[in-house]
């Protein structure tokens, strides 16, 4: 049974993608759908099995899935089932304009399935090396497609990504390497020696100067990947150059997994050395990132990398929630992730229809968009409240749970800092946000596109005009709707699997 | 065919000598054809001592891994580079941020600042390949300097692996060698990687009419 659900996560996109690469546009979409669809619906009920039985576990002691993995599993799948909807429509507009080659949709989608596949394998292996082998093939995969539209500053963005992207899980590997002898001197050579289940277990027994020595170059690597200052310099130009909805992929699902990979060093690292080494190291570059992303929110004068930076600013924010620690700030990391994930990937959604219909990323040609496109306008200036961290919503209550959480751990001094920060971002997100909501819409234009072709029906080839508008009305408000309503009340299942997630946080469970 | 432990430790000590007089070449050579088979035989000597402690311990799969380390980076992946400057104008690294004189002294240093690092690692088995951790050290560092003073494209590839190969040595000098299903992941990923490198490396010749990196500054902000 699990191994089934397993093999559809993961075997189905990557089997339907690569069939997808020779489709055309048409045939390629319905592949993904047919990849992804049952992906998701089978990653939906491995995490019901989860939240319900316990841990399981599958192929030998291959795949483990505990309540965390669970988690992250379905934010994963749920944001790509986002992203993959979003996809036809930015195609569309993408071969109205030329910019497309007759093959490019099959290897866009082909490219997707690859990568959604690759990010949901990460929470189901059961091996910090499989772990890191997935990540770096997302990493690959996913630096084609930052650089699929082939210009000038793509190809820049891409190799940079892949350059820095090798080197930084480089360490990551390094860190793996170090923890594998470590445990090999306890468990001797086992194939389960990097199995996360085991370490935990014996971490106690684990050499501490390699466990110190491993978490620092896990934390290098894998904060690399999780855009993390000082190594988060690959990502507003990655975030921003990838075509829309694969920003939304990145933003939304790939920086949670990587944060997923070094939490389980954290708490390897915690149950070896006691939680002060892993933990200090983690409120540190937390409060660094949010602090390194700060001047960027409020001075950036390009929508997209606005967005790239307010993710190095929640991933700061997540980071440092997983070093404060305690039941309160680590129920917050769990609300932040999953709120973060949905509301960034409907931003870089709305945001890339606008980006596309004017044909510029930048904030001061973009402004009086809520009049021309009020759907994506709409959407947009949700988001970005929620994104700042206005009540109510998930990431106001997560906001609250981890700063009050820092405080009562007696971390008040890094608490105090990531609450002014947090502030001064709301400030330069929503200003810029609102001046390309409600702007004057006077800005120079490089292409006119007529209103009545413009907006309803923006692409699908096959659904009917009132049918694409309405779903694309569904695909911006339903994550948005349920990202507020996660900040006024959790349904009781919802809260028990938050809680069941909390405790594997905190060393309880595993 | 058996090895024994003295031969295998002899062996892997050669080879780290090579590797790490390899490493010193490839930081201060400007000859990015050189380069390439230059990295390329450092990597099939990787696996060749993989190989030798392999044979030596009756691991299968040390040597299976060391075998098809030794096909895919020291041939595949130099084919792959090589048909990429083929086609590139540029074959050689002419502005380097260090000059080669002073990449020289600084991977002379690299290699005894290693050498000093590797000595603090207490052994908690006696491994015989272990002795090639002062060598792995060197090459991550190596590489590192490679990626940070070069600007052509394919240069910086042969600094990836480069760091690549010292942690390949670092592997199997700490551990013997990662699970094998591990291994197999690390050594398809690096594939990719390159293959993804050739990618991208096609398309600046496209767009740029060069593989300078130089050309890629316009991001900022």
């Amino acid at each position: 049974m699990i191994e089934l659900l397993v093999v559809l996560i993961v075997v189905a996109p990557v089997v339907a993608g690569v069939a997808a690469w020779f489709g055309d546009a048409r045939l390629a979409q319905r592949l993904a759908l047919a990849g992804l669809g049952p992906s998701i619906v089978a990653g939906t009920v491995l995490a019901v099995l989860v939240f319900a039985n316990g841990p399981a576990h599958a192929f030998d002691g291959l795949v483990a899935v505990d309540a965390f993995g669970a988690y992250v599993l379905v934010l994963v799948l749920v944001v790509a089932g986002i992203v993959l909807a979003g996809s036809p429509g930015h195609l569309a507009h993408e071969q109205r304009s030329g910019a497309l080659r007759a093959d490019d949709p099959g290897r866009y989608y082909a490219l997707l399935l690859w990568f959604a596949g690759g990010l949901a394998a990460v929470p189901l292996v059961d091996s910090l090396g499989l772990v890191w082998v997935a990540i770096e093939a997302t990493t690959i995969v996913s630096a084609l497609l930052v650089g699929f539209t082939r210009t000038p500053q793509a190809i820049e963005a891409a190799w940079k990504y892949l350059i820095l992207g090798s080197i930084g899980i480089g360490f990551a590997l390094l860190g793996t390497l170090l923890i594998y002898a470590s445990s090999v001197g306890v468990l001797g050579e086992t194939s389960d020696a990097l199995a996360w289940t085991r370490l935990i277990g014996i971490a106690p027994r684990l050499d501490p100067a390699y466990v110190r020595l491993a978490f620092i170059f896990a934390l290098a690597g894998y904060g690399t990947k999780a855009g993390l200052a000082p190594f988060h310099t690959w990502l507003p130009d990655a975030h921003s150059q990838a075509p829309s909805p694969i920003s939304a992929l990145l933003s939304g699902a790939a920086l949670a997994v990587s944060l997923y990979a070094l939490t389980r060093f954290h708490l390897v690292a915690v149950g070896a050395l006691g939680p002060a080494y892993s933990s200090t190291l983690l409120v540190a570059f937390g409060l660094l990132s949010l602090a390194v992303a700060l001047p960027f929110i409020v001075a950036q004068g390009d929508l997209k990398r606005l967005l790239a930076y307010s993710s190095i600013e929640h991933l700061g924010l997540a980071t440092l929630a997983l070093g404060f620690g305690g039941q309160l700030a680590l129920l917050g990391f769990t609300l932040h992730l999953a709120s973060h994930g949905l509301a960034k990937a409907t931003a870089f959604l709305s945001a890339g229809r606008l980006v596309a219909e004017r044909g510029s990323r930048r904030i001061g040609r973009l402004t009086g968009s809520l009049a021309r496109s009020p759907a994506d306008g709409l959407a947009l200036v949700v988001a970005a409240l929620v994104l700042a961290g206005l009540p109510p919503s998930g990431i106001f209550a997560a906001e609250l749970a981890i700063l009050f959480g820092g405080v009562s751990r007696g971390w008040g001094f890094a608490a105090a800092a990531a609450a002014v920060i947090l502030a001064l971002a709301v400030a330069g997100l929503l200003f810029h946000v609102m001046r390309v909501a409600v702007g004057p819409a006077g800005a120079k234009r490089k292409r006119d596109v007529e209103p009545a072709a413009g907006e309803p029906g923006d692409g699908e080839t096959h659904a009917g005009r009132a049918g694409g508008s309405l779903g694309r009305a569904l695909l911006l408000t339903v994550p948005l709707t349920v990202v507020v309503a996660a900040g006024l009340w959790t349904p009781s299942p919802v809260r028990a699997a938050l809680d069941q997630v909390v405790l594997i946080l905190g060393g309880g469970g595993g | 065919m058996t090895v024994d432990a003295r031969s295998a430790t002899e062996l892997v000590d050669a080879c780290a000598a090579v590797i790490v007089v390899l490493g010193v070449l490839l930081v201060t050579v400007r000859s990015i054809g050189r380069s390439i088979w230059m990295v390329a035989l450092q990597s099939a000597l990787v696996g060749l001592a993989a190989v030798a402690v392999g044979l030596a311990t009756g691991s299968v799969h040390l040597i299976a891994g060391g075998l098809l380390a030794m096909a895919v980076k020291g041939v595949v992946v130099p084919l792959v580079l090589g048909s990429i400057l083929r086609r590139s104008s540029v074959h050689h690294e002419r502005h380097p941020l260090l000059p080669s004189r002073v990449s020289l002294v600084a991977a002379v240093a690299i290699v005894f600042a290693a050498t000093a690092a590797a000595d603090g690692v207490s052994p908690a088995a006696s491994f015989a390949a272990r002795r090639a951790l002062p060598a792995a050290i060197s090459l991550v560092l190596m590489g590192l300097l490679i990626v940070m003073t070069r600007r052509k494209a394919l240069s910086l590839v042969v600094g990836l692996l480069v760091f690549e190969n010292g942690i390949a040595l670092a592997a199997f000098s700490l551990t013997y060698a990662m699970p094998f299903v591990v291994e197999l992941g690390v050594l398809f990923d690096a594939l990719l990687a390159v293959v993804v490198a050739w990618v991208y490396a096609r398309r600046m010749l496209d767009v740029f009419g060069s593989l300078s990196t130089d050309e890629l500054r316009s991001l900022r902000g």
